[in-house]
């Protein structure tokens, strides 16, 4: 069996605008994305708004056609699959949206929303899949009589356990998570973090993750994939990625995010402006208007994705350039928070569900 | 350096719930220096920036007590028409989402002409040139087209600039900012905050900043004020808040966040869940969620001083000595 569970080859979707009275606009929103996702690990795509990372994700999990290129699973094309076929693959590769509420029927109970999968699926009888619910509502922290409350009764975090509940209950191989934190405040956000890096662990998946926030995604990712204007500029492990970036918007990416320590500096502005239309994108890099180091050839040639040790990135100038990412000892902490962390451990017996016993 | 706002006590109810949702809140904001409020949704930080520009949607949510000297006067016991007179002119405020604030109809020079106008007495042409110079000092690209624009043909941070260039198109001495950047994406959200901060250093205006971004408070704070359920409970200067925090929900806050460099841990959580409005615990708020909650917790604690300037609302405080 393959390494690589999940590939895109020369993957491409074009959005076509047409109007009445003028020519059709198209959008490349993705433009000939390579990337190999392999087993077990976790695999983040990271960019602004407009990257083309969210189209990437219906792209992988078979909910859009792509314009052009193809998504293999386990080695097979996914555009040649039958409608059996199909269904098959969305058992194995699952979906965690954003905004659990809007993705949960709202006249549903949370034990009827967590067997549905299931039950579309055909899997086991009534009362298997009821048991099968309920295991699942314990593995991410939900009490038993949680079942039989509707979403609405639930806060932002427990709606999210209660999606992740639904993408895992039968037993997907892939999951894709499409921002499954953004929305959540922080100190829920890292009980949801913990949930999904256990039943990970658990449950052998694969998990692709689309993300904007770089420190979730340094934390939870083993590689990362860095998109701008619909193309992957800068793919490598997370830690060379955010200590040593390749890719002078990588590195615009790390200068920006702030810090959370006492004198960190102001996050910086390296870029001027923000992403140009993806309708008219610039000839040669597309990242070359406000790319502090572009010369010539940079407006005319647009650089392909090359590896680069065990990195790939698409930049003329990747070898000549040293840019300054995350420093070691970023975020250090004083010795009396230290002090102060260790008291709290001492005291909670948090489990990786995050509620108390 | 005596302080601009000076809010004491402000107490905020809800029809319908029990114990108030923004309880006993007090802080000052001096000249030139930002105060940033942080906590997590609901945590009130957002109803006491509605409350200071008087604009609490009232019923249901009503102001049950409390001062808000603002140079020598009381937000609070002014006539509605001097309220409106301060307000986006003395003092001013910028929302998230600036599409919401922003009027669809009018176009960005003409919003600005309008609040221009409201506040001083000048012609049209005067106020035309003000609106202009304040989308140049906000570092609008093509300053003269943009002004005949509508909101919705600007992008995300170019709206953020245009809602900052009217917030302070009339010199405030006072800025309050809900959550200015929480919208934008990370290379915007630097370039704005940039912005804010340059602008401010050379108005001299306070800044009251609300965030629930721990990154930003480091960056831009002077003074931070840590919001949980309706209260303050841990309020110094920055250094204080990152390098001494007290309060155990303080510590759970700076925990919970994912480090950028070094060793990858699991992430420590706050257990539990914030407490709804309907639902707030009687005597210290954090109780039900604290690893150092005892009996006293029952009685709200004080916000006492533990260090010159940097105040704390719990039992176990200082913790060290207190809740090893």
């Amino acid at each position: 069996m393959s390494d690589v569970v999940l590939e895109a080859v020369g993957l491409e979707k074009r959005f076509t605008r047409r109007r009445l009275f003028a020519a059709d606009t198209v959008v490349r929103a993705v433009n000939g994305v390579d990337l190999a996702v392999r087993r077990g690990e976790t695999y983040a795509i990271v960019g602004e708004s407009g990257c083309g990372k969210s189209t990437m994700a219906r792209l992988l999990l078979t909910l859009m056609r792509p314009s052009g290129g193809t998504v293999l699973y386990e080695g097979r094309d996914t555009a040649g699959m039958s409608d059996r076929e199909l269904r098959a693959l969305r058992r194995d590769l699952q979906v965690i949206f954003q905004d659990p509420f809007s993705s949960l029927n709202p006249q549903m109970s949370v034990g009827a929303l967590i067997e549905e999968p299931l039950r579309v699926h055909g899997i086991g009888t009534a009362a298997e899949r009821r048991a099968t619910a309920a295991a699942m509502l314990a593995r991410v922290g939900l009490r038993p009589e949680h079942a039989d409350r509707y979403p609405h009764e639930f806060s932002g975090g427990q709606r999210q356990r209660i999606g992740i509940a639904r993408a895992l209950v039968t037993g997907p191989k892939v999951v894709i998570g499409d921002e499954p934190v953004s929305a959540l405040d922080v100190s829920i956000q890292a009980q949801v973090i913990n949930i999904l890096a256990a039943l990970k662990a658990e449950m052998g998946l694969t998990l692709v993750l689309i993300a904007h926030d770089l420190a979730v995604i340094r934390h939870m990712a083993d590689r990362v994939a860095v998109m701008y204007l619909g193309e992957i500029v800068e793919e490598a492990p997370a830690d060379d990625l955010f200590a040593r970036p390749a890719h002078p918007y990588t590195a615009a990416l790390m200068a920006a995010i702030p810090i959370p320590e006492t004198g960190a500096r102001a996050p910086a502005a390296t870029l001027e402006g923000e992403p140009p239309n993806p309708v008219a994108p610039p000839p040669g890099c597309r990242f070359h208007p406000r790319c502090p180091h572009a010369r010539d050839n940079c407006r005319t040639d647009h650089p392909a994705l090359r590896e680069l040790g065990d990195r790939r990135v698409a930049c003329h100038y990747a070898e000549e350039l040293t840019l300054p990412g995350i420093a070691a000892g970023t975020q250090r902490r004083a010795p009396a928070v230290e002090r102060r962390f260790a008291l709290l451990d001492a005291r909670t017996q948090d489990n990786d569900r995050g509620e108390r016993p | 350096m005596s302080a601009l706002l000076e809010v004491r006590d402000l107490s905020i109810a809800i029809a319908g719930a029990a114990r108030p949702l923004v309880d006993h809140v007090s802080f000052d904001v001096a000249a030139g220096e930002t105060l940033c409020i942080v906590g997590e949704s609901g945590c009130g930080k957002s109803l006491t920036a509605l409350a200071l520009m008087g604009l609490l949607s009232n019923p249901p949510l009503r102001r049950t007590g409390g001062t808000a000297r603002f140079r020598d006067r009381d937000l609070f016991e002014l006539p509605p028409r001097e309220l409106r007179d301060l307000r986006g002119g003395e003092m001013a405020m910028i929302f998230q989402e600036p599409m919401t604030s922003l009027n669809p109809a009018l176009t960005v020079g003409d919003q600005i002409v309008e609040a221009v106008r409201t506040h001083r007495a000048c012609s049209a042409a005067e106020a035309r040139d003000r609106a202009l110079e304040m989308l140049r000092r906000v570092r609008i690209p093509a300053p003269e087209k943009r002004l005949g624009e509508h909101p919705h043909a600007l992008s995300g941070g170019m709206r953020q600039r245009a809602m900052i260039a009217m917030a302070l198109a009339n010199d405030p001495a006072l800025l309050i900012a809900d959550e200015p950047t929480t919208a934008l994406d990370v290379t915007v959200q630097a370039q704005v905050l940039d912005l804010m901060v340059t602008l401010q250093r050379e108005s001299g205006a306070g800044m009251m900043l609300i965030t629930h971004d721990l990154g930003v408070v480091a960056g831009l704070a002077d003074r931070v004020a840590v919001m949980y359920a309706g209260r303050i409970v841990e309020t110094g200067p920055v250094a204080a808040i990152f390098d001494d925090p007290q309060h155990p929900y303080t510590l759970g806050l700076i925990r919970s966040i994912p480090a950028l460099s070094g060793e990858r841990r699991r992430l420590a959580t706050v257990p539990g869940t914030v407490p709804t409005a309907a639902a707030m615990p009687p005597g210290c708020r954090f109780a039900p969620r604290c690893p150092f909650a005892g009996p006293d917790c029952r009685a709200a604690p004080p916000l006492a001083e533990i260090t010159p300037g940097h105040r704390v609302a719990c039992h176990r405080a200082p913790i060290e000595e207190k809740a090893a």
